[in-house]
């Protein structure tokens, strides 16, 4: 005797499992040009390291013979697999089942707690999220016979909440997302989701007709272009299921498994003393000129190495993972083809990207341009203020070591939060720098508008003020005076930096663990 | 072909005015440059056509996601 038979049981109900939502259902979602949640996982992980579980559960009807007569699978696929041989917890809804809604079940497989957030919180290893659930169904109340509470037992974002501080936690948006499911891709680390094909919000555009009477596409209401671009609720965006799996995969390449270890240092075929001549004249000798500010960090960091979080919203600041020698680096870089100002927006991209950078021991490397906070009144309805204010206290409470190269301009407020004066953090500047805390033009009439006024030619006595005090600016007499650590040749900022990156990897070394902080942020 | 609105990514005024209706353009062309904090901030277009319309002239006050021009392409 053997248990053969139940052996090829269990065999039996796994292909079943297989099957998703059945062949119609899956034939109707790849019509759409979408993948299922097996064959999205497949993609996501290295080749056949998906080792799934609870592939059992699901809803089955028994013929009077006690034998299997119908089987439906739970609507969520999960289980531990690897990305570049490091193991990660991965899951999603399917989709082809009542849309990805919840079955039931006796312990949760995921979506919302349940087990695959405790593989990643108890082994201490990243969780992907791949969300393509509708959420909630009024169905459910019919099922259990009353209404619950939201937020409470197995619905409830503690878990969640718990892993943002310990493990990377990504969320891609595969589908059309409303509810629980839209909550809980934005408790990540980081998010995307594919332009044409997702889309996510609070409500759809159902229950917003039903309240304000106007007819919107799910496209409009919550789509790459407001959720991602606008918005900010939503930071990458991929042009095809492929690329956010590629997107995916990368986005964690430059992550520690957890908050205990040090991001993973890649070997560098990039000599770390590569001088780029190009430095030497990126930045226009006029200083209300543009120029390629992503180009300026291709140059210096290791070849093709920047990937950028939030490309397409704040774009007056870009923040973005990089190498240089192989070692991860944080870059924030005010993008001059925006006027590197802090608006609001590009405000609350760095704070959040800053925060990222600190939790997972990435130093941070500012690349600085920034005139100042976008002023008028609709950057102050919008907080610029705050935001940039807040900003500016969440970089002051960072961990990992910053540098800062001055590239042209650093002014006032806002130029103080690319500057990190806390023990030997430090600056470099390029001979194109000018600081102060507001530029020459329009601050001079400001400051000795009596002097101009009585003088008798007022213009040729600003533009005298002026002239000496621009010559006080040059950045010569600031670097004599030690206020700035170095005044470097552009060409050199790679092999300088590159050479501050490897030494200071004790310092990452002797902090790991979860960052506590107190305060209330403004 | 479709038309295509470009808009102004921020506040400030029409600093120059770099193309007219009738030209051919390329993606990454400058159409218009916006005067805003001191600098002179290009709207370029990500998308190749033909300009259709010029809705700014020289000092013009334009606000964030203003459209400044549209083009065919």
């Amino acid at each position: 005797m053997s248990w053969l038979p139940e052996i090829e049981e269990i065999h039996r109900r796994r292909r079943l499992a297989e099957q998703c939502g059945g062949a119609e259902a899956v034939a109707r979602h790849h019509a759409g040009g979408k993948l299922t949640v097996r064959e999205r996982i497949d993609r996501v992980l290295d080749p056949g390291s998906f080792r799934e579980v609870g592939k059992l559960a699901g809803r089955a009807s028994y013929g009077r013979d006690g034998k299997l007569a119908a089987f439906e699978p739970a609507p969520y696929v999960m289980g531990l697999g690897r990305i570049d041989r490091r193991p990660v917890a991965i899951g999603g809804e399917d989709y082809t089942i009542r849309a990805g809604t919840g079955f039931g079940s006796d312990r949760r497989k995921g979506g919302q707690g349940g087990f695959i957030e405790d593989l990643a919180w108890d082994y201490r290893i990243p969780l992907i999220n791949l969300v393509d659930g509708t959420g909630g169904t009024v169905n459910t109340a019919k099922r259990k016979g009353y209404t619950v509470v939201p937020g409470y037992g197995q619905d409830g974002f503690e878990r969640s909440v718990d892993l943002m501080g310990i493990v990377p936690v990504v969320s891609a948006v595969m589908g059309t997302t409303a509810g629980g499911p839209s909550a809980r891709a934005l408790l990540c680390h980081w998010s995307i989701m594919v332009r044409g094909q997702s889309q996510i919000f609070a409500a759809g555009p159902p229950v917003v007709e039903r309240a304000f009477g106007t007819k919107v596409t799910k496209e409009e209401l919550g789509g790459a272009k407001i959720s991602a671009d606008t918005a900010g609720t939503i930071d990458n965006v991929a042009e095809s299921e492929e690329d956010c799996f590629r997107q995916i995969r990368r986005f964690l390449s430059y992550l520690p498994q957890n908050v205990w270890e040090l991001p993973p240092q890649v070997a560098c075929d990039d000599p770390v003393d590569r001088c780029e001549g190009a430095l030497a004249s990126i930045v226009p000798r006029s200083n209300r000129q543009a120029y390629n500010m992503r180009r300026l960090i291709d140059l210096v960091v290791d070849r093709d190495s920047l990937f950028e979080i939030q490309g397409t919203f704040g774009r007056a600041v870009i923040t973005g993972l990089a190498r240089m020698g192989g070692r991860v680096v944080g870059i924030i870089a005010n993008n001059p083809m925006f006027g590197g100002i802090m608006d609001y927006k590009a405000a609350r991209k760095q704070a959040h990207f800053v925060e990222l950078a600190d939790m997972f021991n990435v130093p941070l490397v500012f690349f600085a341009d920034i005139p100042g906070f976008m002023i008028g009144p609709e950057s102050e309805a919008n907080a610029v203020l705050r935001e940039g204010v807040r900003a500016r206290y969440v970089g002051l409470q960072v961990g990992v070591p910053v540098f800062t190269v001055i590239v042209r301009k650093c002014y006032g407020m806002a130029g103080g939060g690319v500057i990190d004066r806390r023990g030997l953090n430090f600056k470099i500047a390029w001979p194109s720098a000018e600081w102060g805390s507001l530029p020459l033009e329009g601050g001079v009439k400001a400051a000795y508008r009596r002097e101009i006024e009585s003088a008798p030619d007022p213009a040729r006595r600003e533009r005298e003020i002026e002239e000496e005090l621009r010559q006080l600016a040059s950045p010569f007499r600031t670097a004599e005076a030690f206020a700035v650590e170095d005044l470097i040749d552009p060409r050199e900022t790679r092999p300088y930096l590159c050479q501050f990156i490897e030494a200071l990897q004790p310092r990452l070394k002797s902090q790991p663990g979860p960052r506590l902080k107190a305060g209330v942020r403004p | 072909m479709a038309s295509i609105d470009i808009k102004s990514e921020i506040t400030g005024t029409v600093w120059q005015v770099k193309a007219k209706p009738g030209d051919k353009v390329e993606s990454g062309d400058t159409l218009i440059v916006i005067e805003s904090m001191k600098m002179e901030i290009p709207v370029i277009t990500e998308d190749a056509g033909t300009v259709t319309e010029i809705r700014v002239k020289a000092k013009d006050p334009v606000a964030e996601g203003q459209v400044v021009a549209v083009i065919e392409g």
